[in-house]
């Protein structure tokens, strides 16, 4: 791309804006020339949000990836614990944040605490993930090679498998990123002093649309530049090679009877974990529940059941939607740019903007614009998931074996041949990843939307109940979410082992 | 340079190896690799040397039988780092410089570091300023050597070579089947050597053995009783090529009639 072209995008957005703003006549949207003036006279506000912001989410970044390495390399180097790894660390994932928040808050003040964990909790995942990938995607030729040394899996970890998983690594720090930017502004929101969340908070009460959209443009304008240091600094690190991604993660396996022994492992690990920590650190049972408190309130009060069964079919009725049409946008942009590369200039920076805005700004101005029936909510669940399933699926669409690809050329098959039969199947690993992924980050959103703007569903619930200190009812419901996006999570692995095993079966076997 | 030890003897006892329950690529081998001699194994496509040469590395776990080198299985002699095995794939690590690939192999093998010992090793195998490419800039057969050295330079006690001039050319081969026998004499590994070139193995071995199709079975055992240098027109030569084609084109039929029965 020259440099002309690479700014041509950003301009037609900025131009676009402007021109609905004033259409619009100052109503729900702030243009840019009155964000530009807000900023301006408003500029030791906004630093002194800003430097408190990035603090704390550099904080979470460093503390995140640091226990998401930790975690990978102990999955490395005893494979048998993987699973349980990994399981674990879906679990945790899957926890709302809207619920983590409030009682991170009244277990540990009025600091800075709460707003690191969270963006703590809210990177280590994306990183987790492509570096357990990263380090099992490796030719088992190299593994042979150590092994004829005599060398065990420290040898292997030291020798082959780090440094093949650092273009992973290194993706996935980059993804994480502005999550780390969003995780400290959900702990912000939670009652912190200060920070870009506290104003936000504070603007929407106000409706001071000039203000607001100023937010949000200094938490993107944050996010993408967070997002591009990443990049930049992974270019330094790896010169010249692009990330090459050696072969696809391999799936772990097993019969179904393994499975579900695997799967009682966990529960069983995750229930002793909650547990054990509650009694280990002494908590308040005022504000921490155990497994019994939440048992009977969901099996003894019939009322307490409905308000979280019916909280929950809200929720999903929008996020599923959301969800889908996310997916769908984020893989066929991609498959649309790979045909037609053209595109990039205007499609690529749209697409870095609306992942970079933090959802929590985002929530009150999308949902203020489309309205609080079920156009905000699923817009803003699909926004969420539609960005790095763009991403992945770019980065799929990029891992066509090269010889195939030829070999269709010299048969004179066209652009269409080879992205139906070379190129998207080669997608698909990519993209069933990412719709993974996007589970606890769709239910963020639809959870996010419903506690800051319509009043409904789970969100409103979680929000609620930690309002007036029901914290009964707000470890149900983060209980209940939690295992709604691990059950949602593992029947898209389900559905991924079935299609894999049809349209790209050398992706699945061992 | 210092060396593991002496070259190892190898003994395969009734050494099998059945893949997936039904795949026999290895049936009931019986065979000892005298210390420090190089064996050439010749076979048709398929038949299980590389199967066998992984056994004896200890990377693959017999369904029946066993390997012992030195008298002990092959992980003891692997944990000295007295055990190189160059795959029919070069297998090296992208992101390193030849240089590098070739250290690790005795970084792997737990040898103190020797770049003068790399750089030599470099130039033998003919890749001398090719030092601090990457193996994506090298050729097939550049990869393929830088293979060999990495495979050479801990001074093994055997020495394991699959199709090692695969993917070289006829010239090239010559020239290195010329240029390594005195490499290999000087390390006197105990050294097996799978090739799908007649020439190659006379050129090169003491002794050659001849695999059925699969499941692997030995056929033909024949000494090489040539001094080094050998000049491959040599009446003698021709003779023992001859002689050795013989044997491979029967091997074929009698897997074939062991088929039928
Ligand atoms: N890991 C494996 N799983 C299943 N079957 C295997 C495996 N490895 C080898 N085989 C089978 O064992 C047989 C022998 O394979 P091997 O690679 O040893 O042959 P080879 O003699 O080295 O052939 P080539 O000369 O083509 O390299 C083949 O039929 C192959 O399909
Ligand atoms: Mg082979």
């Amino acid at each position: 791309m020259t440099p002309a072209a690479r700014w041509t995008g950003p301009a037609a957005l900025l131009v676009l804006w402007q021109g609905l703003a004033l259409a619009g006549g100052g109503w729900l949207l702030a243009g840019p020339s009155e964000v530009a003036g807000w900023l301006w006279s408003n500029p030791g506000l906004t630093t002194r949000a800003v430097a408190v912001t990035l603090a704390n989410a550099t904080c979470g970044f460093v503390l995140g990836n640091g226990a998401a390495i930790g975690l990978a390399v102990i999955a490395a180097l005893w494979p048998r614990a993987q699973n349980l790894v990994a399981g674990l660390a879906l679990v945790v994932f899957c926890l709302p944040l809207i619920a983590t928040g409030p009682i991170l808050r009244v277990l540990m003040g009025p600091g800075e605490g709460p707003q690191i964990v969270l963006a703590a909790l809210a990177v280590y995942y994306t990183t987790l993930i492509p570096m357990l990938a990263g380090l099992r995607a490796i030719p088992s030729a190299w593994l042979d090679l150590v092994q004829s040394y005599g060398r065990g899996r420290w040898a292997e970890l030291v020798h082959v498998r780090a440094r093949a998983s650092l273009p992973y690594l290194l993706a996935g720090l980059q993804i994480s990123a502005p999550a780390a930017i969003l995780g400290a502004m959900v702990g912000e929101f939670t009652g912190a002093e200060r920070g870009l969340g506290v104003l936000t908070i504070r603007f929407t009460r106000d409706l001071d649309i000039p203000a607001l959209w100023s937010m949000g443009v200094v938490a993107a304008g944050l996010s993408i530049a967070v997002y591009a240091a990443i990049g930049w600094a992974g270019r330094r690190v790896l010169p010249g090679t692009p990330p090459v991604i050696l072969a696809p993660p391999r799936l772990i396996r097993g019969s179904p009877a393994r499975r579900l022994a695997d799967t009682a492992l966990l529960a069983a690990a995750a229930l002793t974990l909650w547990w054990a920590g509650i009694e280990l650190l002494g908590l308040n049972p005022f504000f921490v529940k155990r497994p019994p408190d939440v048992a009977a309130a969901f099996f003894g009060s019939p009322d307490t059941r409905a308000a979280l069964l019916d909280a929950a079919a809200k929720t999903l009725a929008l996020a599923v939607p959301g969800y889908l049409a996310g997916l769908a946008l984020g893989a066929g942009l991609a498959v649309l740019l790979s045909l037609r590369p053209g595109l990039a200039g205007l499609m690529v920076p749209l697409a870095v903007a609306l992942r970079s805005i933090p959802i929590v700004t985002t929530a009150p101005l999308v949902v203020m614009l489309l309205g609080r029936g079920a156009a905000g909510t699923v817009t803003l669940v699909a926004l969420m998931v539609f960005f790095p399933t763009f991403v992945a699926c770019q980065q799929g669409l990029r891992q066509a074996p090269g010889p195939i690809l030829d070999l269709f050329r010299s048969h004179a098959s066209g652009p269409g041949r080879q992205m139906l039969h070379v190129r998207i199947p080669a997608m698909l690993p990519a993209l069933f990843a990412s719709a993974r992924m996007s589970v606890p980050a769709a239910i963020l959103a639809a959870t996010v939307a419903e506690w800051l703007a319509t009043g409904r569903g789970l969100g409103n619930l979680m929000a609620l109940s930690a309002s007036v200190s029901d914290y009964t009812m707000l470890w149900l419901a983060m209980v209940a979410v939690t295992l709604i996006s691990a059950m949602i999570y593992g029947g898209i692995a389900w559905a991924e082992r079935r299609v894999l095993l049809v349209m790209a079966p050398e992706q699945v076997r061992p | 340079m210092d060396r593991p030890g002496p070259p190892a003897p190898i003994e395969c006892t009734g050494l099998s190896r059945l893949f997936d329950g039904s795949i026999l690529a290895v049936d009931g081998i019986d065979i000892t690799f005298a210390a420090g001699r190089t064996t050439a194994l010749l076979g048709p496509s398929g038949c299980g040397k590389s199967t066998l040469l992984r056994l004896i590395a200890g990377l693959e776990e017999p369904t029946a039988g066993q390997v012992r080198i030195a008298g002990e299985p092959p992980a003891a002699l692997c944990r000295q780092g007295g055990l190189s095995i160059a795959f029919q794939d070069p297998c090296l690590l992208p992101w390193l410089t030849v240089a590098k690939n070739v250290a690790l192999g005795r970084k792997l093998a737990r040898q103190a570091p020797d770049p003068q010992g790399v750089d030599q090793i470099i130039n033998l195998v003919g890749l001398g300023g090719f030092q601090n490419a990457r193996p994506a800039s090298l050729s097939g057969g550049m990869r393929q050597r830088a293979a060999i050295a990495r495979a050479l330079i801990t001074r093994p006690r055997v020495l394991l070579l699959d199709e090692p001039f695969g993917a070289l050319d006829a010239l090239t081969r010559r020239q290195l089947a010329q240029d390594l026998p005195p490499l290999w004499q000087d390390q006197a590994a105990t050294t097996l050597l799978v090739t799908h070139s007649v020439d190659e193995a006379v050129m090169l071995a003491h002794r050659i053995v001849i695999l059925s199709p699969r499941p692997a079975r030995v056929v033909a055992d024949i000494a090489v009783p040539l001094p080094q240098p050998r000049n491959p027109e040599s009446p003698a030569f021709r003779r023992i090529v001859g002689e050795i084609l013989a044997q491979l084109a029967r091997g074929g039929e009698m897997a074939q009639s062991l088929a039928a029965q």
